[in-house]
């Protein structure tokens, strides 16, 4: 499984993102999109373009979590999200890697050599909780990740010196979020 | 006055008669107050330090007869007095902290207050500029309110 | 006092070589009475701490002295109308240096509600329910009526009230009786309709603004015979807000 993780402003501006791959199942923690050229640009794509049903479902669920709002099938990308009380949005996209049978057809698609290292991967990861996307266990792993990044997002907003909408760019907040996402995910 | 019944007195005082607040409310509002002079001084901190200086300063002249009336302690005897007086009366009544006074200088005239703990600074990550960690003495404020208050009883 | 021992906060205490006031007017005063720090530079913590080691509910109950609440209020108070024209204008300044506050009392409300005592979230405690974010207006009143104002003040606010006028529904009043805030600040004298409740009102403003409530908050003496301080916050709602509470109101949503 691959991960783009992203917060966003009230407003929409991104104040900090990150990719992941799963630690779960033997996994490296490394991402390994699909398409690795153009997966920076399309994972943003993709996250921007479920921001129309988050702000549905921001005003029908009153929860913090509001789990898998909205997939992507041309790249098999998973949205799920969780709201903070103050407005700040945490989307989470999860990609599962490429079936054993189906690296073959993609070979083409990247380099020989990234693609050999995602099969084998692939074949340690399928079993693990975060092999399906909408799986409950699946949701309840990225609640907890969540979570955790909501604390740390609480430590940051309380400082004087952090404004609504400024860039996250404290190395210990990114070493926190990486934590979160090996525990969890 | 001996330095553990300094420290009693000022532990009696925080209990019984120091009317109290939600300390976050405190610290929240101090933070308020610097962020809000970096960005009308600009990010100048040495401007900011100033400022925060001669707050404190105003504070420390009224500060003064609250201690006293709050404490009822009479004239220190001597330096070292004085200074177990501000750590374990003052900071207490006014912080509920204790820091230690240290680093004395051979004449008496010079020593250190080191806080383990410093309820201003709560929650604060000062900004990433790569100048207000040398530059921004964020709780600059102390500093005045202790050369406004030591004025006012003419040191 | 159970108040547990905070972690020390060196990076917010000045400087040692520079403390020593040798470029300061009052060298004698400062040499006397300096807070010192040995460590060189403080862009690393002594102790290695940061804000994200630090628990957010560590100072969850821990008191300070009314006093020096009051003194830093006033010397806020004070330096803000050094920068101003008027009573409008200081007013409005307060109510923008609450805002950003109201912002953040609002996530850590709702991180203090959601995490169980001490225990981390890392706990796997998914059994409570974390409480709702405000869909609706009465909601999020109530919130400010009373968790926001307990958080604040250690007590609820004295009322809360809807606008009677058909004229203006979108209008709700929170009532303080005695706002701590007014206590020990004297308005000067050629500002004596000035309400420091304006930084309260911008508290609350950036508590609804957070919520996506559009919203303006004034402050407004409005003093009885018992209670000569009492202090009115109005919350005008914006039009969409409006708008929104009725679709909502139509769906069910509660």
């Amino acid at each position: 499984m691959s991960y783009y993780f992203t917060i966003l402003s009230p407003t929409d501006t991104p104040l900090f993102n990150i990719a992941f791959g799963t630690s779960k199942g033997g996994g490296d923690g490394i991402a390994r999109f699909r398409f690795p050229e153009t997966a920076q640009y399309m994972n943003q794509f993709i996250i921007h373009s479920s921001l129309d049903i988050l702000e549905e479902a921001q005003w029908t669920n009153g929860g913090m979590y509001l789990k898998h709002i909205d997939t992507y099938p041309p790249a098999a990308a998973y949205i799920t999200a969780f709201l903070t009380p103050s407005g700040a949005r945490f989307l989470l996209l999860h990609q599962p890697p490429h079936l054993p049978s189906s690296t073959s057809i993609s070979s083409g698609l990247g380099s020989s050599s990234l693609l050999g290292t995602a099969g084998s991967t692939t074949r340690a990861s399928s079993s693990s909780i975060a092999a399906n996307p909408t799986s409950p266990q699946t949701e309840e792993a990225v609640r907890q990740f969540m979570n955790e990044v909501y604390e740390s997002y609480v430590k940051t907003a309380m400082s004087p010196f952090y404004k609504q909408g400024m860039e996250i760019k404290s190395p210990v907040f990114r070493t926190r979020v990486t934590a979160a996402g090996k525990k969890w995910l | 006055m001996s330095s553990t019944k300094t420290s009693r007195i000022g532990e009696e005082i925080w209990k019984t008669r120091v009317d109290k607040v939600n300390a976050e409310l405190v610290t929240l509002t101090y933070g308020t107050i610097v962020a809000q002079l970096c960005q009308d001084y600009d990010s100048n901190y040495q401007d900011v330090n100033k400022q925060l200086d001669k707050m404190g300063y105003n504070i420390g002249m009224r500060l003064i007869e609250e201690f006293l009336a709050k404490s009822g302690v009479g004239r220190c005897a001597n330096f070292r007095e004085t200074a177990d007086m501000i750590a374990k009366v003052g900071f207490k009544i006014f912080l509920n902290v204790t820091p230690t006074v240290t680093n004395w200088t051979s004449d008496n005239t010079q020593f250190s207050l080191i806080f383990e703990d410093n309820p201003l600074a709560d929650f604060v990550e000062l900004p990433d500029d790569g100048r207000a960690q040398d530059e921004l003495w964020f709780s600059n404020i102390l500093c005045g309110v202790l050369r406004g208050s030591l004025e006012m009883v003419s040191y | 006092m159970a108040v547990p021992p905070r972690h020390a906060t060196m990076q917010s205490i000045s400087n040692g070589s520079t403390a020593q006031g040798t470029d300061r007017p009052q060298t004698q005063q400062t040499q006397q009475a300096q807070l010192s720090q040995q460590s060189p530079g403080l862009r690393v913590p002594s102790n290695r701490k940061t804000i994200y080691d630090r628990h957010l509910n560590r100072s969850r109950n821990a008191e300070l002295s009314r006093a020096s609440f009051a003194f830093l209020f006033g010397e806020m108070v004070t330096y803000a109308q050094r920068r101003v024209t008027g009573i409008q204008d200081l007013e409005k300044r307060l109510n923008e240096q609450g805002y950003p506050l109201g912002l953040r009392l609002l996530d850590l409300l709702f991180y203090r509600s959601t995490s169980t005592s001490s225990s981390a979230l890392s706990s796997s405690s998914t059994s409570s329910s974390p409480p709702n974010r405000p869909l609706r207006i009465i909601t999020l009143l109530h919130l400010i009526h009373g968790p926001l104002w307990r958080l604040l003040f250690n007590r609820a606010a004295d009322a809360l009230e809807h606008s009677v006028s058909p004229d203006t529904p979108n209008e709700y009043m929170i009532t303080d009786n005695d706002p701590m805030v007014n206590t020990y600040i004297s308005a000067p004298r050629d500002m004596s309709m000035l309400n420091c409740a304006a930084y309260v009102a911008g508290i609350i403003e950036g508590v609804c603004d957070g919520c996506g409530f559009e919203t303006k908050v004034s402050a407004h003496n409005q003093p009885t015979e018992l209670w000569p301080s009492r202090t009115v916050f109005l919350v005008r709602f914006g039009d969409p807000v409006m708008e929104r509470e009725k679709v909502l109101e139509r769906a069910g949503v509660k």
